[in-house]
């Protein structure tokens, strides 16, 4: 044999080889060609290499280089398809297969209430503004209820149908008629109501402590209102109290500034209104500056209700109005909770449905 | 208060646009809820405070944009011209019960003609939403809206005996109102009666049969003082609601009595012609002189913090109709108008100089001193509280705090006291204050079953109200932690446990017999704390619900509830835990198994096991409970746990820690009748 036909016969085999190892779809296949070309016994490099002993003289070493370099390829190429077939292989494994979208195992975790999230977030508030939670009782006395509060008797305030008076069960028939006149209960010494707002907790410190105080109180109140989207005749009040010597109302504005900046955030603005209460004088609803993100344009939504403690209230509960003075602000927590949400109907908040609360 | 803006005008000079005033009036006190136009005029919607009765007439508003605008106030004359024939001899008048009505006036005009009113007056009444009726009606409503106090015109020949007798009306007293309906009256009721009959309900309106019709010929002008309770009180027993009874609700201008008449007189001789008797029938008393009031102009600055030049101050009280009595550098003495019964003190001084010099002068950026707060140790439990429910899936629920029968009765387990039961239902039937949290808790599941809301895991913290006590104080309100779970009695107990070890690591919770009607025999426990010197602190109650308790909740799906006494938990709180040194060694575990008599119970057994591996004994776990009959025998069970041994002092051996279970099987043995399992 001629290395020429040698060289020849090995890059026939060479480029066939190739093309049947790269062919080969599966290992049984890929089998099927290596026996052919690479087959110990009758495979057809085997026969190439019969070939290469005929060769003589100069040209042997020329034909073995060339037999060792189409063997080499022949090999890679055998390699190749088998990791080739191997990988397909492993991609559809029999057995069960490892889902990395399916979801985790989520403890499930509940949610605090709305209205108690802000409730946190405005006594935090207060607090960093010195004023301390002072809580109280929501069964009051008419003297707490009203008439230390500056509400006398003739009061529309006072109305008993304005009002949720107690009885006790066993008495409802007979005494009903006692409570809605506002006269003494048959059971106990003096007629008992729901309280109408926080600020008897006010009364309720300062009978027994000496200015200066600083507090909030906060909790449920009762009014006897038809319950619709912006009323619930329950609804939770947040009060602020701070009695010492000279403050004025420059001091409210300013503290109800800091305040509505620390909820709100950024640069807010305090703007009085006249109003009245009979617990404050002078009286006066406040607004604070809202900023609209989306139109840029600032408006002004209200806030609550304020003024300067009546010196009714101060010498109520024993301190001396020409030496204290002091301020009182409330708001209801429903709505400022309700704008900050967006819950259009306050009653959401009292019906639990766990899809609201979920989302809070 | 509707306002008619071109009617307002009349008083007072405006060249402002209707907003424009409404919105410079709310800096003064009249809230504005908006301007609506009526043809060629405008209608201001103003919010009226209920210590401003002044402002529930036309004068009053222009007095305030008077005063606002620096402008002078020009009012009517009401000086009517009188005939020669007096009153007294046309009429007769009588207070019976001067505690509802103190002071009734009469004037009588004879001749009158009555007809349609003039345009002017139609299109500005129309403007305020009143419909025209005749001349002499119509001037009675208009004047009504100039002054605020109200009037009545009678058809006097239709008063029987020429009378008006104020009285209370009899009961069962029936009388027909102009609104042509039909009222059944009582003693609280105050009336204006002829000789006869009831002719008007005082102070909120008059009757049919004596009303002014095209034959009207005279009049008897009525202007009167009503006690603003009485009012308040009829309007509400007869549900007639009314733009005089709205006035006499609050108290009126006592001058405005007079005026008012004389004003309705001086227009219906203009418009409907007739002639006016001489005088006026006057009966009861008058309003005595106002004290005057005091304003140290330090006040200013004392309350309001800042300064008001004492020169401005005298400025707005004067303009506001107070008269001067005397003032100097200190101060001014003033007496308030008849229409301010508002104003008695220096504080309302202080208020009328600060809301028209502008609460826009108070700075908003005053230096107020650091204060130091602290937060309440009762915040700090409750938060952690929250904290572990929330942890544990529950969310958080706010219930009303009144429920109705029968869910009242359901559960009171803090109290044999029947229910407080309010005057008025809070809201539909609820009328009963809680003496659980539970039922509330119960109510919002079925909320959420009815909306197939496939988990419900709930809790609330609020108070409940128990009756009973020392009379004289006020009633019990302890707060409740409630929790309504679709889990089992143990994953509710084990959610309680949780709470409790949270607030203090070294407090014990024990389960014991309890009976109430909402829980499932036997699955149900009263929980006591042990921790410290505390022992056996009732915490609360934890159960499944039964069946029967389930079909009254209307609920479907079983659930679990517990109350707890936050007051138990707050006095095992630890705030502030202390460290507690560790051993550095390994812990040894190790399972035990004993079959014991059925009737033994877990909490007994470890207490047993952990006496006993005493002082090694680090934690003992439950791990399962197993019966069989055939392995085990009848009656009896297998309780598996794990004990866990460590020593502050070495490693414990092999042999220490069998020694440890060998004291540990010995007094289960001896104890309980327990065998360890082969």
């Amino acid at each position: 044999m001629t290395l020429e036909a040698l060289t020849v016969e090995l890059d026939v085999l060479q480029i066939e080889a190739e093309k049947a190892f790269a062919g080969a779809a599966d290992a049984d296949a890929l089998e099927l060609a290596r026996v052919e070309y690479l087959g110990a016994k009758s495979g057809r490099l085997r026969s190439a290499q019969k070939g290469l002993g005929a060769v003589q003289g100069p040209d042997k070493p020329a034909a073995g280089k060339r037999f060792n370099a189409a063997k080499q390829a022949v090999e890679a190429a055998f390699t190749a398809a088998q990791a080739r077939i191997a990988s397909l292989t492993a991609a559809r494994p029999a057995g069960p297969m490892f889902d990395r979208t399916l979801p985790g195992i989520r403890p499930r975790v509940g949610h605090l209430h709305p209205l108690t999230q802000t409730i946190e977030e405005l006594k935090d508030i207060m607090g960093r503004l010195g004023f301390t939670v002072a809580s109280g009782p929501e069964i009051e006395d008419e003297w707490h209820n009203f008439e230390a509060l500056n509400i006398p008797a003739a009061h529309p305030a006072r109305d008993p149908l304005e009002n949720f008076y107690l009885t006790t069960a066993r008495h409802v028939g007979e005494s009903l008629r006692d409570s809605q006149r506002g006269s003494e209960s048959p059971d106990r010494g003096k007629p008992l109501l729901l309280r109408s707002q926080t600020s008897t907790v006010q009364i309720r410190v300062m009978e027994t402590q000496q200015p200066p105080v600083r507090i909030i109180s906060l909790g449920r109140v009762y009014r006897p209102d038809t319950a619709d989207a912006t009323h619930y005749p329950m609804f939770h009040q947040i009060e602020g109290l701070l009695v010492d010597r000279q403050v004025t109302m420059a001091d409210l504005k300013s503290v109800l500034r800091l305040f509505a900046s620390s909820f709100l955030g950024g640069d807010v603005h305090i703007r009085f209104r006249p109003s009245f209460f009979p617990f404050t004088e002078p009286s006066v609803e406040v607004d604070m500056s809202w900023h609209d993100t989306k139109t840029g344009a600032g408006r002004w939504i209200e806030m609550g209700g304020a003024g300067m403690v009546d010196p009714n209230v101060l010498r109520a509960v024993g301190y001396d109005p020409e030496v204290f003075s002091g301020f009182a602000f409330g708001l209801g927590v429903e709505r400022v909770c309700a704008r900050r949400h967006n819950v259009g109907d306050i009653r959401e908040f009292y019906r639990n449905d766990v899809r609201f609360l979920e989302q809070f | 208060m509707l306002v008619s803006f071109d009617w307002l005008k009349q008083y007072v000079a405006v060249e402002l646009t209707a907003e424009q005033l409404a919105h410079r009036l709310m800096f003064v006190g009249l809230n504005d809820d908006g301007v609506t136009r009526h043809g060629d005029d405008d209608c201001l919607n103003l919010e009226v405070t209920s210590n401003r009765s002044d402002w529930l007439g036309m004068i009053g508003i222009a007095r305030e944009a008077a005063v606002l605008l620096g402008r002078p106030l020009t009012l009517p004359k009401a000086r009517p011209h009188e005939g020669q024939v007096p009153a007294e001899e046309l009429a007769k008048v009588a207070i019976e019960c001067p505690e509802l009505c103190p002071r009734y006036t009469a004037r009588v005009i004879r001749d009158v003609n009555v007809g349609p009113s003039p345009d002017w007056m139609v299109r500005r009444l129309a403007t305020i939403g009143i419909g025209a009726i005749n001349n002499v009606v119509d001037i009675t409503n208009y004047v009504l809206m100039e002054s605020g106090q109200p009037l009545h015109a009678f058809d006097l020949e239709r008063l029987s005996g020429r009378q008006i007798l104020v009285r209370r009306a009899w009961k069962g007293e029936k009388f027909v109102a102009i609104n042509h309906k039909q009222y059944t009256l009582d003693e609280s009721i105050c009336v204006i009666a002829d000789a006869r009959r009831p002719v008007a309900l005082g102070g909120v309106m008059g009757g049919a049969e004596t009303e002014v019709t095209q034959d009207t010929k005279e009049l008897l002008i009525e202007s009167a003082e009503f006690a603003p309770h009485s009012i308040r009180a009829s309007a509400r027993t007869l549900g007639l609601h009314s733009d005089s009874s709205y006035r006499f609700e609050r108290a009126l201008d006592p001058a405005g009595v007079d005026w008012a008449s004389r004003r309705c007189c001086e227009l219906i001789l203009d418009l409907a012609g007739g002639e006016l008797a001489a005088g006026v029938i006057d009966i009861g008393r008058k309003a005595a002189e106002r004290s005057p009031i005091t304003l140290r102009f330090s006040q200013l600055k004392r309350i309001l913090g800042i300064d008001v030049p004492a020169a401005e101050a005298r400025q707005i009280l004067l303009a506001l109709g107070n008269r001067e009595l005397r003032a100097d550098a200190e101060r001014v003495e003033v007496i308030p108008p008849t229409w301010r019964r508002d104003l008695d003190r220096e504080i309302d001084l202080v208020e009328e100089v600060a809301r028209v010099h502008g609460y826009d002068k108070i700075p908003e950026d005053a230096q107020v001193p650091m204060f130091p707060s602290h937060r309440t140790d009762d915040d700090r439990v409750l938060a952690r509280i929250r904290q572990v429910l929330v942890a544990a899936g529950l969310d958080e629920a706010m219930t009303l705090s009144a429920v109705e029968e029968p869910w009242s009765s359901a559960l009171s387990p803090w109290t044999r006291e029947p229910p407080f039961v309010t005057n008025v239902p809070v809201l539909r039937r609820a009328d009963r204050l809680r003496r659980s949290l539970l039922p509330s808790l119960l109510g919002a599941r079925r909320t959420n079953e009815t909306l197939a809301n496939p988990v419900i895991e709930l809790f609330e913290i609020a108070k409940v109200y128990l009756p009973g006590g020392k009379p004289g104080d006020l009633p019990e309100e302890p707060l409740m932690i409630g929790i309504t779970s679709g889990g089992d009695f143990r994953a509710v107990k084990g959610i309680i446990e949780a709470v409790v070890a949270v607030l203090n690591p070294s407090a014990k919770v024990t389960g014991h017999p309890t009976r109430h009607g909402l829980f499932a025999e036997p699955r149900s426990c009263e929980l006591r704390l042990t921790c410290g010197d505390v022992r056996d602190l009732l915490l609360g109650f934890c159960g499944e619900v039964s069946s029967s308790a389930l079909n009254l909740f209307e609920l479907r799906g079983t659930t679990t509830v517990a109350e707890l006494r936050f007051s138990a938990l707050r006095a095992i709180a630890s705030l502030v835990p202390q460290y507690v040194p560790l051993s550095v060694y390994p812990a040894v575990s190790r399972d035990l198994n004993f079959v014991v008599d059925e009737a033994v119970a877990w909490g007994d057994l470890a207490r047993t096991v952990q006496d006993a591996a005493k002082p090694q004994a680090e934690g003992l776990t439950f791990v399962d409970v197993y019966r069989d009959d055939e392995r085990l025998g009848k009656g009896k069970k297998s309780l598996l746990m794990t004990l866990t041994l460590r020593s502050p002092e070495g490693t414990l051996t092999g042999e220490q820690a069998d020694a440890v279970l060998d004291r540990v099987v010995a007094a289960v043995k001896s104890n309980r009748g327990g065998e360890l399992r082969k």
